[in-house]
């Protein structure tokens, strides 16, 4: 917003007390008035307050008489006019006039020595987290102020430390400054600068007697003042709360006084050993990455924690997969004889079973056969493709894979066996205890292969006291219990399904089989969630967003789990419609297979959905999480990072990977233990929460224009008509980084996408909006039910149908035209059949058409032909006939 | 506080709808400008506010922790309104909010044809050209700033006719033209021009309220009996208390009626129904 500053950021004000009035009748120029109260009511304060808001065009002095007999007088002034040293010559009761050649309008030019312009509209910082709350001002008693060189500098240090990919202007009373990059504190050098400024500094060492107010307004949405006062030396802040919150901008200036003391002090310091959080201040934020609770929980390994809950009722229904049932009973009973096959077959505690099995009963009763015999299970998918299947077998040294692929490929060492050739035929052995094992809650249970940006899959190798843990974190919040149903919808090479399948077998619900085709169903999956009476629901959002198609009023789903993906939370509203917060609790879940499926929830109600949050929540309890910035240092809240997980869910590493499990799991300095770097960007909010931001390495950049495709994502799916959205890069010269667009996938309830296209364009500054919109039925999904890109065909390039382009006559001339015509002004390549308002057309192109044709010395088109005619051959069919 | 830092401006302040809504003003955390004319007006047969009564408002609306800044003038003279708003702006910065309450409702009381021309003068000069006068010193500067709410206290007197009170109908009705015109000349600006048309307000003692009492005067009938007579006129079979105006008034002068503009609210107990 640029244009004259408002008045209230033009003015300053003092404030001074006094033990009795000066004045007992007003002299001119002085406004008296009795306050009915003491100095000290609330009333008082407020009123002090009041006149210290109150902005003037010149200058206006208050005398607040309180009912005490003690004063205050409230001095305030244009800053250009009367500088603090005037305030202070008026304090005393001289008469002072404004300076010379000043002059009072705000329009009006002003010297640029102590000018404060408007600044231009500069957004606000991602860092800011504006909340459009109160902005209380914040001040900071100051040892040494310094001069104004060591506050610029200081500034730009603390301001490239919060965004790094901005250079820094700082505003103040004469001109803009930024400070160019050095190696140490000592050789920061200010230099006049030009461009919006975000920050800006008002420093003055003159002393004044009492309380000095810099700004009655901010001037800069960050406006940092260092004055002298009765106090002595003060740094003040005040921020625009639509730019910056008043959490960061208390916090920001606490580190801005840090470095500008190490700017005095220490001016030797590398500028990039400088850690803006001094202790206290880490010891803060990494308390603020903790859980509001504790875990409690008993190490102890899956088959023994599951033998607990079969025991004591070995009759209750474990799985269902489709007509069958298995009791925890004959569970128990079953997966006690193949863990008996398999030692039979050689299997010894510690070594890695494959399991490559459909999603049935049967994969559950294997999965638990292998860690009853002690060993790891390596679930493979028997939909992958063969070289990746095999890629796992090799990778994990497999011996012996279960497995019903009539030809499993063909891997050195490596046997697999169907199910029955394991089974111990002897019925004895069903009550026989496994011989004893050497298993620890320690070890590994499981080795899932994810499949980084990067590279090939590897192997994270997850404990038993991980999988433990993850269900003692959120048994008790989420009320886990033998009354539950939960569906099984993931591939147990996705660790979403060690979420499903142990957070219901080791808290007693009954775990219902989804089968692949059904989990692509959405009506299918719905008709099995009625039919089941799913109580516990665990979903990709891209999986999600299917069902909400279909009619989903009937469900008795009381919780429904995200994972997997990023959730937009504006997509769940239409489900808050049909099924309230109270009835059914939706719980978003960050998590990542190195840390053992969640790290955080966020517990979803309609007012966040309706505020898009991006908020993932706090830590489970035992989880705990931290955003770094690439030098490993704690970010401060706000500033994005790279979201590293320690605690309970840590996993023991990459399978045969050392060195990479070296780089990936680093020793935590704040607990002694490992933590995981993730790769993955967020920020922490003031109060906890994260933010997550996607990958790291997903940023992209189109024309050196850093793009977030989430934003892009997000924007599209504000749009009424958009049901769900997708947006990916592609270059069309893969060689080539010129030749990068960005296109859009929308699933949409109406509409068009060319109508959502437009839509996006007045909101998405050009550089962000897709080039193409593309309206697909679904969104094509990956196996594990995420979205899968790699599916999403490239929209044809439109071209003007080829079958007009036969023989050359000057009706075929005049359509040529017409239709450069056309798409140079409609902004998007037009076909000979494409109408013109659904092309985004109205009477303003009509007109500008008119005039393109005109300028060509072809035939005018008059708005009404258009309406009749909306089509390019129309248009020129119409033409012909009025000719003719 | 719905008015937090807005500077009011009220005028016929010392007493009555004047008093309450600076009141509530005041309790909204508006700063306030008291005008009123404190001084009796030759024509007008009863007394008209004083100085003490408006040094009264002006202490009640401090106890509430308002700023006030008390201006003694008469809204006949536009050189005296500029004057009042002048020292308002140079106290408070700017005027957020005009209320033209000031008004009188005599002479009054005889048909039409009996009005004499100072009679009739005095009463649209003071009723209407007030109300003007007001708007033209204060819009301006509201119009420059794009922003503003300007508040015309009328009458049901300004919607339906009252017998032997031509003068005063003939102005109230006025009053409500002057707002609809007004606020579409501002409207572009941002600026908001609505009137309130109370029924008949209860003279009440802490506001020291006079209207219903001289119109009864006026009508010569005894004040208990007119007040049965408009009891019963009024559907709700109440009198309106100058709460209930000052509580529509501070609505139109708030931002909750940002996008209320030329209209009339009724505070009249149903009375305008039928």
């Amino acid at each position: 917003m640029s244009g004259p500053l408002h008045p209230a950021a033009r003015c300053h004000a003092l404030r001074i007390r006094s033990n009795r009035s000066p004045h007992p009748t007003a002299p001119p120029g002085l406004w008296i008035e009795d306050v009915p109260v003491p100095a000290t009511h609330p009333l008082a304060e407020r009123r002090r307050a009041g006149e210290l808001a109150r902005p003037t065009e010149g200058l206006r002095r208050v005398l607040l008489r309180y009912a005490d007999d003690t004063c205050d007088l409230v001095i305030v002034a244009a800053r250009d006019q009367w500088d603090r040293a005037a305030l202070g010559r008026l304090t005393v009761g001289e008469s002072v006039e404004p300076e010379a050649g000043q002059s009072v309008g705000p329009e009006a030019g002003r010297p640029a020595a102590t000018a404060l312009t408007p600044t231009a509209s500069i957004p606000a910082p991602a860092w800011g987290l504006a909340d459009e709350g109160p902005a209380l001002p914040h001040l900071f008693a100051l040892d040494d102020g310094g001069d104004e060189a060591s506050w610029l500098a200081a500034l730009a240090v603390t301001l490239r430390r919060h965004d790094p990919e901005t250079a820094p202007v700082i505003g103040t009373d004469h001109g803009a400054f930024t400070v160019p990059e050095a190696v140490t504190l000592g050789e920061l050098k200010p230099c006049p600068a030009e461009g919006p400024a975000l920050a800006g500094l008002l420093f003055d060492d003159a002393e004044l007697p009492g309380a000095y107010a810099p700004c009655l307004a901010p001037p800069f949405p960050l406006t940092l003042s260092v004055f002298k006062d009765a106090d002595g030396w003060q740094l003040r802040c005040d921020h625009l709360s639509t730019h910056i919150s008043t959490e960061i901008a208390a916090q920001f200036t606490r580190y801005l006084v840090r470095v500008h003391r190490m700017i005095l002090t220490e001016p030797g310091t590398a500028i990039d050993d400088i850690d803006l959080l001094d202790e206290a201040e880490r010891d803060r934020v990494a308390a603020l990455g903790r859980p509001s609770r504790p875990l409690v929980t008993t190490p102890v390994t899956v088959p023994e924690a599951f033998a607990r809950i079969a025991r004591a009722a070995p009759e209750r229904i474990a799985v269902t997969d489709g007509a069958a049932h298995l009791t925890y009973g004959e569970m128990d009973e079953r997966s006690t004889r193949l863990a008996h096959g398999l030692r039979e077959r050689g299997v010894t505690p510690g070594d890695r079973v494959g399991v490559c099995l459909e999603r049935t009963a049967e994969l559950v009763v294997t999965l638990l056969a292998v860690l009853k015999a002690g060993a790891t299970y390596v679930p493979v998918d028997p939909a992958y493709p063969a070289d990746r299947i095999a890629h796992t077998a090799q990778d994990a040294g497999l011996r012996v894979v279960i497995t019903r692929l009539p030809e499993f490929p063909d891997v050195a060492g490596c046997e697999p066996a169907a199910p029955e050739e394991l089974l111990n035929a002897d019925q004895q052995l069903a009550h026989a205890p496994v011989p004893p094992t050497a298993t620890a809650p320690d070890s590994a249970a499981y080795v899932i292969y994810t499949s980084g940006s990067t590279g090939r899959p590897k192997g994270v190798e997850v404990p038993h006291r991980n999988v433990i843990a993850l269900i003692d974190a959120t048994r008790e919040e989420y009320g886990f219990g033998t009354d539950d149903v939960w569906t099984w919808f993931h591939s147990s090479a996705f660790d979403f399904s060690v979420w499903e399948i142990w957070g219901c077998l080791l808290t007693g619900g009954r775990l219902v089989v989804v089968p692949y085709f059904v989990s692509r169903e959405p009506d299918r999956f719905r008709d099995l969630l009625v039919a089941e009476k799913v109580t516990v629901l665990s979903q990709t959002p891209s999986a999600f967003a299917q069902l909400l198609d279909v009619d989903h009023t009937q469900l008795s789903v009381r919780m429904v789990v995200f994972g997997g993906e990023p959730l937009d939370a504006r997509m769940l509203l239409p489900w808050f419609d049909r099924h309230p917060e109270s009835v059914c609790r939706m719980v978003n879940m960050f998590g990542i297979t190195e840390t053992t499926v969640h790290v955080t929830e966020q517990t979803l109600t309609r007012r966040l959905a309706l505020a898009a949050t991006r908020s993932v929540g706090r830590a489970l309890p035992g989880w705990h999480l931290y955003v770094t910035d690439p030098s490993g240092r704690l970010q401060p809240p706000g500033v994005a990072g790279e979201i590293c997980v320690g605690g309970a869910g840590v996993a023991l590493g990459y399978l045969g990977q050392e060195e990479l499990t070296a780089r990936r799991f680093v020793p935590d300095p704040y607990t002694g233990g490992t933590m995981y770097r993730s790769g993955d960007l967020g920020r922490l909010r003031p109060d906890g929460r994260l933010e997550h931001l996607g990958r790291i390495d997903s940023q992209v950049k189109i024309r050196g224009f850093r793009i977030e495709l989430d934003e892009i994502r997000s924007v599209l799916l504000e749009d009424p008509d958009v049901r769900a959205a997708a947006v990916v890069v592609r270059r069309d010269a893969p060689d080539d980084a010129a030749t990068a667009r960005i296109d859009a996938y929308v699933v949409l309830s109406g509409g068009d996408p060319v109508t959502v296209r437009k839509r996006a364009a007045g909101i998405l500054p050009d550089y962000m909006l897709p080039t193409t919109v593309t309206a697909l039925d679904t969104l094509p999904l990956t196996a594990n039910g995420k979205l899968d890109t790699a599916r999403l065909l490239a929209p044809a390039t439109p071209t003007a149908p080829t079958r007009d382009a036969a023989p050359v006559t000057a009706e075929d001339e005049l359509t040529e035209r017409l239709r450069q015509v056309w798409s140079e002004v409609l902004g998007t390549p037009v076909g000979l059949d494409d109408d013109f308002f659904e092309l985004g057309g109205n009477s303003l192109f009509a007109v500008r058409i008119g005039a393109a044709l005109r300028a060509q010395g072809l035939p005018s088109l008059r708005l009404r032909e258009l309406y009749r005619h909306p089509t390019i051959r129309g248009t020129v069919r119409g033409l012909a006939t009025s000719d003719g | 506080m719905r008015l937090h830092g807005k500077s009011v401006l009220v005028t016929g302040a010392a007493r009555g709808l004047g008093r309450a809504t600076a009141l509530a003003c005041a309790a909204e955390g508006a700063d306030l400008t008291l005008l009123d004319i404190c001084a009796d007006l030759p024509g007008v047969p009863y007394p008209l506010g004083t100085m003490g009564q408006l040094e009264h408002t002006a202490a009640l609306c401090r106890e509430a922790g308002a700023a006030v800044l008390t201006a003694p003038a008469d809204i006949r003279d536009l050189r005296a309104v500029r004057e009042a708003v002048t020292r308002a702006e140079d106290r408070f910065g700017r005027i957020d909010v005009a209320v033209n309450n000031a008004g009188i409702a005599a002479p009054s009381g005889k048909p039409v044809h009996e009005i004499d021309e100072e009679e009739w003068s005095l009463m649209i000069d003071v009723d209407l050209s007030g109300a003007w006068r007001v708007i033209r010193e204060v819009g301006k500067a509201m119009s420059t700033r794009r922003a503003g709410s300007i508040v015309n206290v009328a009458s049901t007197a300004g919607l339906v006719g009252y017998r032997h009170f031509a003068g005063y109908v003939a102005a109230k009705h006025a009053v409500v033209g002057l707002t609809k015109a007004a606020a579409l000349d501002y409207a572009p600006t941002k600026v908001r021009v609505n009137a309130v048309c109370p029924g008949s307000v209860r003279d009440d003692a802490q506001a020291e309220g006079r209207m219903l009492a001289e119109i009864a005067r006026a009508l010569e009938v005894p004040v208990h009996e007119h007040e049965k007579t408009f009891v019963e006129a009024q559907p709700m079979n109440a009198l309106i208390e100058p709460e209930d105006v000052a509580a529509a008034v501070v609505f139109l002068a708030s931002d909750e009626s940002r996008q209320i503009t030329g209209s009339v609210l009724t505070v009249d107990g149903g009375f305008s129904i039928r």
